[in-house]
């Protein structure tokens, strides 16, 4: 250390704060843990969704997944961030009252979230669900922490800035990209707007994001919590310097690029889909390096790991993170993705990553902090453990289950006899031979559950035995005003002391792929053929379709068929990119527990529609979909039409003005007449004004609407 | 552990010490491996060497469809369908009853238990929608579908002996009475 200077100031961290998101933290990992337990009781035991529309699976697991990731890893990650960059700058927050709009924000947000989703208002972009207004918020209060902890790294009493705080700068600066950037759309109304994104590009804006909200809420803010409290807590050097700064920048540089690895085999251009891969693949090795700097950190204290639960829950979580971001790469080679995307096995790697890295860094930090913060010891080291071991079955049985369900469903779906047609040509086959796999899943979800609740009861009598606080001062000196030998101004070291210059370098590290990869598709509507410009969907058809993202069918059902074999045979041809130009957002999914939609217009009759929607079993038998009773209560909204069909036309739907005028009008006209349909064909009443009609006009124009770019490819039983 | 401390550097925040050990050599070569291939790879692709997806599958499809073609050449041989040959499929019970279970597996939910007709007509009047109602036209209409009437082609879905015992068991209920038949729909032809 250069500092020499003896002169201290006396201050006082705000560890309030911290105290505050840690409650949070806990109180909404029993929200987002519960939420998933229906969630997998749901898919093994259809009855689960009690047909109760405000907790069916298509509204829940929006829920289930936004309180996982935005407040339990959200109110995590801000809790450690405000923890340990006060300690890393050697000062307070820069706010006190920033700090608090800070939090009561994001719990206000979420409280919006725990609302408006089960009332069905979603976006129906994956974890990027939330209406306009919350958006906005999000956006706000995001900017309000941005500000109090630059802020408070413009107060730093320590010059250079230590890994951590790296990763945190490039979490908060992207997250805010993404967020802002996946998040333009024009209201309708206070809970309800249209992306201006349309079908490829809002798959592509819409993946770019999702797949980094892993990598820059998920990732990085992990790996910063990971590079301060796991030297921490082993007392240990931290590995190499070196590594951590190669590591940090190829992953923020090369992260932003792999967002299409969620599109192969997808309508979305070949060069696209070839950048997404081949950037996922060299993402392999910056990834592990944080878990090799993790891992080697405990080099020479290995013994830790027999007696220390914190430690346990840190390699754990370090050694899951390494699987998962092996397993990633992996996932992204085309040829893997043809069996394992829409599977199950994409469930099963997300939860290795959801439960097993963030979920046990957490747990790690909280049983490092809590103790700390309030002044006591842990009440009982054993029951930490046990929370070790019950958990760590609950990761792999989930992870494991569900790898094998995806591998086994992939394979049913791909698999052809010699006669040139599919083996399980019933998607409910396929279904049905992995529910016992769902049980296991439900299972070891619950065992999670059992040692997060243990968890639970050990912290709060921890918390009850605190002695009272007095206020602790810390003495700090600062170095900020020592000469820096020449050595440390140059290269990256100098770059340590250098916030401004540091974050634009990472803005610029972030925005290179995002530019690359994003600015050619806006133009990509340029290039669909104007033969196959298809027609926009009818007032009713749209009006359904707003049913369809409400329900949240997206969620188990995709629209994309997928340019492999055995896909055109069970769907039909390949989508092409024409037929979803109109789409806001696209609904292309990403995970089929029930099979693709896309083209499945006029293949059922009208009223094989009504039926499979008021009971799914009786025209499917073991089906496991929900029943939307309500579809047949719920009356239509014809009169939001109108101001939705003019936004429409705004961002370049070709509606005729006399079109906009008379949206809802010719709504009503076309649902009579499917109404009357109906009944022809043995409805038991008029349905006109009912919620069943507009959505079954939507899904009997999936598929009709555009001629195909390339001919229909015959089945090769045609001759 | 001295070699470790000439390593150390003089870097500490709040207690955190760092080591400059050099980069693990596996974990370069990986790196430098994974973009090396991805370059290649990325030539192989850019440069138009490589098949497109679309092509990719109309190759995989031909190949499905030649082989496809052999294994049906020999089974049309083997066993051409005639009003004769379905005809004698009534006497074998197991067949019926093998097209008795799968019509309750498929067929029920469009057509009713009693084959009474729900959403797809009535299979035990006199009328008939499609085809005069003769074994050929009803093997037909199971195997390619009625598309826009929401009959899905059931070809695709089953094996030929399977189609063939769900048409004999429809041939074979033909005279039964269900408590509530759906009107007639199509032509009077009568039993062929």
């Amino acid at each position: 250390m250069k500092s020499n200077s003896l002169s201290y100031v006396e201050i006082e961290y705000d560890d309030q704060i911290v105290k505050m998101f840690i409650i949070a933290t806990m109180v909404f990992a029993g929200v987002a843990f519960f939420a998933g337990l229906l969630a997998a009781v749901q898919l093994a035991y259809w009855p689960a969704n009690m047909n109760l529309e405000w907790l069916s699976f298509g509204r829940l697991r929006p829920l289930h997944t936004n309180a996982a990731i935005f407040a339990f890893a959200g109110n995590a990650i801000f809790a450690g961030i405000y923890h340990s960059s006060q300690r890393l700058l050697k000062t307070r927050m820069f706010s006190d009252r920033l700090s608090r709009i800070h939090f009561w924000g994001w719990q206000l947000i979420i409280l919006a979230a725990a609302i408006t989703l089960p009332l069905g208002y979603s976006q129906s972009k994956e974890y990027a669900e939330l209406e306009w207004p919350i958006d906005i918020a999000i956006t706000v209060v995001w900017v309000i922490f941005a500000v109090n902890f630059f802020g408070t790294l413009a107060r730093r009493r320590e010059r250079h800035m230590y890994v951590a705080l790296w990763f945190y700068i490039a979490t908060i600066v992207t997250v805010a990209i993404l967020h802002v950037v996946n998040s333009i759309e024009i209201p309708v109304s206070w809970l309800k707007s249209y992306p201006v994104y349309a079908g490829i590009q809002d798959a592509l804006v819409q993946w770019w994001y999702g797949h980094n909200a892993v990598a820059f809420f998920l990732t990085t803010p992990f790996l910063g919590l990971m590079y301060y409290y796991l030297p921490k807590a082993a007392n240990r050097p931290v590995y190499s310097y070196r590594l951590s700064i190669i590591h940090f920048w190829a992953l923020v540089f090369i992260y932003i690029w792999a967002g299409p690895h969620h599109l192969l085999y997808t309508s979305l251009p070949d060069w696209a889909q070839t950048l997404g891969m081949i950037f996922s693949i060299m993402l392999w090795a910056p990834s592990w390096g944080g878990m090799i700097n993790g891992l080697l950190t405990l080099r020479g204290s290995w013994h830790l790991l027999r007696t220390d639960p914190v430690i346990k829950f840190f390699v754990a979580a370090v050694t899951f993170y390494g699987m998962a971001t092996f397993e990633g790469p992996l996932l992204s080679i085309k040829s893997v993705s043809a069996l394992g995307h829409y599977t199950d096995w994409i469930i099963g790697h997300v939860h290795g990553g959801a439960l097993g890295w963030n979920g046990f860094l957490t747990f790690a930090m909280l049983y490092y902090l809590v103790p700390r913060l309030w002044g006591t010891e842990l009440h009982s080291k054993k029951l930490a453990t046990f929370h070790f071991w019950v958990g760590f079955l609950g990761v792999l049985g989930y992870y494991l289950s569900m790898v094998v369900a995806g591998i086994t469903q992939g394979l049913m779906w791909l698999a052809i006899d010699g006669q040139g047609r599919l083996v399980y040509p019933d998607f409910i086959e396929t279904v049905v031979r992995i529910i016992p796999l769902y049980w296991v899943r439900a299972f070891s979800g619950g065992l999670f559950i059992l040692g997060f609740l243990t968890m639970l009861y050990n912290l709060i009598l921890t918390i009850r035995r605190a002695p009272k606080q007095q206020s602790r001062l810390v003495k700090v000196t600062s170095n900020m005003d020592t000469l820096l030998s020449s050595e440390e101004q140059k290269g990256h070291r100098g770059l340590e002391g250098l916030v401004p210059t540091f974050t634009v370098l990472t803005v610029l590290a972030v925005l290179a792929g995002s530019i690359i990869e994003i600015y050619p598709t806006l133009f990509l509507n340029n290039y669909v053929p104007k033969s196959s410009q298809l027609q926009p969907h009818t007032a009713l058809e749209l009006a359904g379709r707003d049913i369809y993202i409400r329900e949240g069918c997206y969620v188990c059902h995709s629209q994309q068929i997928r340019p492999l074999p055995a896909e055109v045979l069970r769907y039909g041809a390949p989508s092409t990119i024409a037929e979803s130009m109109y789409d806001r957002p696209f609904q292309w999914g990403s995970k089929r527990t029930g099979p693709d939609l896309a083209r499945i217009g006029k293949k059922y009759p009208d009223l094989w529609h009504l039926r499979h929607m008021l009971d799914p079993r009786e025209v499917t038998p073991n089906s496991i979909m929900p029943a939307y009773p309500w579809l047949l209560r719920k009356k239509t909204d014809f009169l939001s039409l109108r101001k939705k069909f003019s936004v429409l036309q705004n961002l370049g739907v070709p509606y005729s003005t006399e079109e906009v005028a008379n949206a809802d009008l010719q709504a009503v006209k076309d649902a009579k007449h499917l109404a009357k349909q109906l009944m022809d064909q043995g409805a038991p009443a008029d349905l006109t004004e009912y919620e069943i009609v507009p959505l079954i006009a939507y899904l009997q124009s999936l598929g009709q609407k555009s001629k195909l770019e390339i001919p229909p490819l015959e089945s090769p039983k045609g001759d | 552990m001295s070699d470790e401390k000439e390593s150390l550097t003089d870097h500490e925040y709040d207690g955190i010490r760092e080591f400059d050990n050099p980069l693990p050599t596996w974990w370069l070569w990986t790196f430098l491996i994974t973009i090396g291939f991805s370059f290649i790879y990325f030539l192989h692709f850019f440069s138009g060497s490589a098949p497109t997806q679309i092509e990719e599958l109309n190759t995989s499809l031909s190949t499905i469809k030649k082989q496809a073609k052999a294994t049906n050449t020999k089974e049309k041989i083997n066993s051409p369908d005639t009003e004769e040959s379905m005809a004698q499929l009534l006497g074998q019970t197991t067949v019926v009853d093998l097209g008795r279970e799968i019509f309750k597996a498929r067929c029920v939910s469009c057509h009713g238990p009693e084959l009474q007709g729900l959403i797809g007509p009535n299979l035990v009047d006199e009328y008939w929608l499609h085809g005069q109602g003769r074994w050929l036209d009803i093997l037909t209409i199971v195997k390619a579908g009625v598309l826009e009437k929401g009959m899905p082609p059931w070809e695709a879905m089953l094996q030929a002996d399977e189609i063939r015992a769900v048409v004999a068991f429809i041939v074979s209920q033909k005279g039964t009475h269900p408590k509530n038949p759906k009107a007639p729909q199509g032509e009077k032809i009568g039993n062929p």
